[in-house]
């Protein structure tokens, strides 16, 4: 499926040549024949559907980016005489982006990874809004994904989503981790912190870090870890008495119409509890509920729903667990010692009788 | 009973209709303990292999409450038993406990002690039989109310807030360990380990107990007997 895919792609960009075949160095082409007209300002083209194409371009386009080194047709190589008959391609990244390429590019399998991706898959099945590498990571200023200022950097990756995905870049900017992301808080998740990066897949895909199974071993990943949560004041027992309970225990079995995280916190728009927008604001409790349980009233909201019966705090239900566990105890230690003074008082009953 | 057992020195102790109630509940409380107890100890590796072979999470949820209503079943057909059948009724006179009882008990207990010569004389039932009868139904009377508070957990939740949920989810677990804890050590005791039985009591499938054990622990009833003549 991945190679198919991978030929797929292949096909569709109209590229016979497979990654890692040497390159021709003669067709080669000088920045200054290109600059004769991209090195003009007002180089502009008016497209079909009324958009300008900005097509300047200068030596320093490249200047500062992880491609300052290269020229033009070291990417636009069906670009072999000036000036070119036809519009030049789309940039194919895998030219050089592969294991194994002699180029100097990263060694990395994100290519692979990315045509098993939802977008990956969009692409071979010939959607052409679906994004390819220069969509997320940008054409010429493509900066390393730790540098701040790259698109694909954690404070900005969610704004590069979102302009495909826009409603939910809406949801997530109102929510508690885009808020806390423009307050630039960089612990918090944006899009790829759940999603993943290149391996994205839909949230049907049982393959996906977002498939209804592995939500909470998502959610976990932050949210039970005390360096994290402990630094905002934001208590990790939720985690462990999610698992504890009938929801997490269907879960962890397979279940997928189970409640996970996401069922009542929401997704994309998760606000704190306190927020009465959030989905668990206990004024909210009963419709949230209801979604599953038919009828939710607001006995819903009444008794905590994290309830760990080891805890104090917990009111009457750690008592009451309390009270059976030394009922228990005590009832087994009174039945053992009955059975030994049974048995000691027996053997002498028998010695008397004889 | 036959003359056949007499002449080997048998007496009924448990009827065919007690016999076929007490297998149904063994069998039963073990489906219901082994399909429960993988749910409340679901993150031991045990429990995880039960699960697994109870078919998953879901068909367990699914066994365990066929059992627990054949459970409830065979329990209202036993109060029914005991209240209105020509055997059941004498049989449950027997069963209440009374200050003799009590007395018994602390009078074994001096005995075991040292402090008393007489180990205090049973009839029917002693103060042994008695208290786990009794208990063993309070368990499961309350272990039966909790249970169907889970299962109609969405008529439940009609009537009570969450934390009553909570507590009967704590209580139905809890109390499941402690009956299962006392049905297993007292039966290991008293029906195996004992040194009157060992290695076991069969009258709970034969129905029959030898009539030297009965007068050794049971002499009332074997002096009742032997004045009404069947012995």
């Amino acid at each position: 499926m991945r190679k198919f895919a991978l030929a797929a792609v292949l096909f569709a960009l109209g590229w016979g040549g497979l990654p890692g075949l040497p390159r021709d160095a003669s067709a080669s082409i000088s920045l200054e024949k290109c600059t004769l007209c991209h090195g003009k300002p007002e180089f502009r083209k008016l497209l079909v559907d009324g958009q300008i194409r900005d097509l300047f371009v200068t030596g320093d386009t490249l200047k500062g980016s992880v491609h300052g080194k290269k020229g033009c047709t070291d990417c636009h190589f069906d670009v072999s005489e000036i000036p070119h008959l036809v519009r030049p391609r789309r940039v194919t990244c895998t030219h050089c982006h592969f294991r194994g390429n002699q180029e100097g590019a990263p060694q990395s399998d994100n290519v692979l990874a990315y045509f098993d991706s939802a977008h990956g898959k969009a692409i071979a099945q010939g959607n052409t809004k679906a994004p390819l590498c220069q969509d997320c990571h940008g054409s010429h200023a493509i900066l390393k994904a730790k540098d701040p200022g790259s698109k694909v950097a954690r404070v900005n990756v969610a704004e590069t989503c979102g302009k495909c995905h826009m409603e939910i870049y809406a949801q997530y900017k109102g929510s508690i981790h885009g808020t806390a992301l423009a307050k630039g808080i960089v612990e918090v998740p944006s899009c790829t912190g759940c999603h993943g990066e290149h391996k994205i897949y839909a949230h049907t895909d049982p393959k996906s870090t977002i498939f209804a199974t592995h939500v909470s071993e998502q959610c976990s990943k932050c949210h039970s870890s005390i360096a994290i949560m402990g630094k905002f004041g934001i208590e990790t027992e939720q985690v462990a008495t999610y698992k504890e309970s009938f929801h997490g225990v269907a879960s962890q079995f397979g279940s997928r119409t189970v409640a996970n995280c996401s069922s009542c916190h929401g997704v994309h728009d998760i606000r704190p509890p306190d927020d009465p927008l959030s989905t668990v604001n206990l004024k909210n409790v009963p419709k949230t509920c209801g979604k599953c349980h038919p009828g939710a009233n607001p006995n819903f909201a009444v008794g905590k729903i994290h309830v760990d019966a080891k805890k104090k705090e917990s009111g009457i239900i750690y008592w009451t667990a309390t009270f059976f566990k030394w009922l228990t105890i005590g009832t087994m230690l009174a039945l053992i010692a009955h059975i030994f003074l049974d048995m000691y008082g027996r053997t002498r009953r028998l010695r008397g009788e004889r | 009973m036959s003359r056949a057992d007499l002449a080997a020195g048998k007496v009924i102790r448990m009827s065919l209709p007690f016999r076929v109630q007490h297998l149904l509940l063994a069998i039963l409380l073990t489906v219901l303990a082994v399909t429960g107890f993988a749910l409340m100890y679901h993150e031991n590796s045990l429990a995880q292999w039960l699960i697994r072979m109870e078919g998953g999470v879901h068909n367990r949820g699914i066994v365990h409450r066929i059992a627990a209503v054949l459970l409830m079943a065979n329990l209202v057909h036993h109060v029914f038993y005991m209240l209105f059948s020509r055997e059941g009724k004498p049989e449950l006179r027997q069963l209440f406990i009374t200050k003799r009882d009590i007395d018994d008990f602390l009078q074994s207990l001096r005995y075991n002690l040292g402090t008393a010569t007489e180990y205090p004389p049973f009839g029917r039932y002693g103060y042994k039989e008695k208290f786990q009868y009794w208990g063993a139904a309070a368990g499961i009377v309350l272990i039966s109310l909790t249970g169907l508070m889970l299962w109609g957990e969405e008529f439940s939740m009609r009537l009570f807030p969450k934390f009553v949920l909570d507590l009967a989810i704590i209580i139905h677990g809890y109390q499941g360990l402690l009956a299962f804890l006392v049905l297993f050590l007292w039966h290991l005791y008293n029906v195996h380990l004992h040194p009157s039985v060992f290695p076991m009591n069969p009258s709970w499938i034969t129905g029959k107990v030898s009539v030297e054990w009965l007068r050794e622990e049971h002499p009332l009833e074997y002096e009742k007997l032997k004045e009404e003549g069947v012995l």
